[in-house]
């Protein structure tokens, strides 16, 4: 029997000209949150250009890479001046995860970050909508509830992982117009971070009968479309179906939870400089490995989803094979890691990725032992 | 078979957190008291708790406490008696209780995120044990 659950995602706009939504909003007063590099570019133009006459906007483009809380917010004082009564979110997962937390301080300014969680009511959407505008077509941020944030407490670095349904953004724009030229090595991690994505929330204990229809429609414009984007980065169609998949994906795994691949992806990312995306495409192969004895029907069904010539005798040779053809790669070397710093960080790898909630939620239960195992496996030597 | 919750079952649970390896492993360095307090499924007011003292992946003590005993704990896990049938029966999963508003988890969450697998195994640890509900 079914037990109580939900399945929340926002509200989609998509396909060509729909940033021209923005346009037809309530909100009168926007708060941009992007990156540096996209403030270098006509991206927060294009979007200021759209909003409704008679608008005001504020632009926040510090964020850099895997941003910790203090760099999220550092300019509260000066939002909460503004008043924004909308947060539009111009970027990948850093800047989405951002604009969430930024959200979040922004209506609660007495509350520590560690309270951005589903437990309590939070107030803040009565106080500040979120618009996602997604420039990467892979972490699906834009569609779920959960944030990424970094913290060290001068010993350790980790990757928290925070939630709230109060995130979840009430509008998600996908607009190919923000991807046509993403390059090369953005536009495979951040499909192999929807593909696996998809992979995870099919196959997780939490899986439902909604987020199951997205992972597979989201494998199949993913799959069906990425090795098309490669060799031709400008065509729109397959661009905009990749970009339609992430999201789908996003909506999956953010009603039914990731697996071990994001649990180990987020520690190796904690400990060496490595793209989201590389990070968990490194493990699932050897996860699929060690799920397939749990979940071997579901993993059958996924293998179907891939193109007829990429699909080999398992998920496990398929996704290698389809893996190794877009260029993901497939041990730490490949992703630049040196072997024996990976070897020496062993036990924090296992200490991160068993505190992840990914862990809890993988298809097969797991341990620190097996967890070490499927590390040691990638090391490729 | 110890009744749900009496002294007898909360002897047994501690010695089956005692000999859960897994529980073991996901709390190696947990330091720290947790409170399981039953509510009454109408009233919604306590009737009873269980306390736990749990250091480094095993149970120092536990103690079966009435209405009328109170004690404070680092972290609570609150819920009416009917919800808690169903989570050691392993009918409600710990951290989707919690989700969906059948249970509340009380106490730091800078500390309780970075164990929510030990927290998880030490609710399912309770099914284990032969319980018979009043």
């Amino acid at each position: 029997m079914i037990k109580l659950w939900f399945f929340r995602i926002p509200e989609i706009v998509y396909g060509e000209d729909s940033l021209s939504y923005l346009e037809s909003t309530r909100h009168r007063r926007f708060l941009i949150v992007t990156d540096r590099n996209i403030a270098r570019t006509d991206f927060p133009d294009l979007v200021m250009n759209n909003l409704p006459d008679a608008s005001s906007s504020m632009l926040f483009s510090d964020i850099g890479e895997e941003p910790a809380f203090d760099e999220m917010t550092k300019s509260i004082e000066r939002i909460r001046e503004f008043a924004p009564d909308c947060i539009i979110a111009l970027g990948g997962g850093s800047v989405m995860d951002s604009a969430k937390v930024i959200a979040f301080t922004y209506a609660n300014p007495a509350r520590q970050i560690y309270d951005l969680t589903p437990l309590e009511h939070l107030g803040i959407r009565e106080k500040v909508s979120i618009i996602a505008i997604p420039t990467t077509s892979g972490t699906g941020s834009e569609c779920s509830w959960a944030a990424v944030v970094s913290e060290s407490d001068g010993l350790t670095k980790r990757k928290m992982e925070l939630a709230s349904t109060e995130i979840l953004p009430e509008t998600a724009i996908l607009d190919p117009v923000f991807v046509r030229s993403l390059p090369l090595k953005q536009t495979v991690s951040t499909a192999v971070d929807a593909i696996v994505h998809a992979i995870e929330a099919y196959t997780s204990q939490w899986r439902n009968p909604y987020s199951d229809a997205m992972a597979i429609k989201a494998l199949q414009l993913i799959t069906g479309s990425i090795r098309s984007v490669i060799k031709d980065p400008l065509n729109i169609e397959f661009r905009n179906n990749v970009h339609i998949g992430a999201s789908m994906a996003g909506s999956a795994f953010s009603n039914s939870q990731i697996g071990l691949a994001h649990a180990m992806g987020h520690a190796l990312g904690s400990c060496f400089r490595i793209a989201h995306g590389y990070a968990v495409g490194l493990y699932i192969p050897e996860i699929i490995k060690y799920n397939s004895a749990a979940v071997p029907d579901l993993y059958r069904e996924i293998r179907n989803v891939f193109p007829a010539d990429a699909r080999k005798k398992d998920l496990y040779g398929t996704i290698r094979y389809f893996f190794e053809e877009i260029g993901q790669p497939l041990t730490i070397g490949e992703c630049g890691i040196d072997a024996s710093a990976y070897e020496s960080k062993m036990e924090t790898l296992v200490k991160l990725s068993m505190e992840s909630t990914g862990s809890l939620t993988n298809a097969r239960e797991s341990d620190s032992d097996s967890i070490r195992s499927i590390m040691l496996k990638v090391r490729g030597i | 078979m110890p009744i749900f919750p009496s002294d007898e079952w909360v002897k047994e649970y501690v010695a089956k957190i005692n000999t859960n390896e897994k529980y073991a492993d996901a709390a190696s360095d947990w330091e720290g008291d947790f409170l399981f307090i039953i509510e009454d499924d109408s009233s919604k007011k306590p009737v009873a708790s269980i306390y736990l003292d749990l250091y480094h992946g095993k149970c120092r003590g536990g103690k079966f406490l009435d209405k009328s005993e109170g004690m404070q704990a680092a972290f609570s896990y609150i819920g009416p008696y009917r919800n808690w049938i169903r989570l050691i029966k392993r009918e409600i999963d710990p951290i989707q209780g919690v989700l969906t508003g059948k249970f509340k988890l009380k106490g730091p969450m800078m500390k309780i995120m970075r164990y929510t697998r030990a927290a998880k195994e030490l609710v399912n640890t309770a099914n284990q044990v032969e319980t018979e509900f009043k």
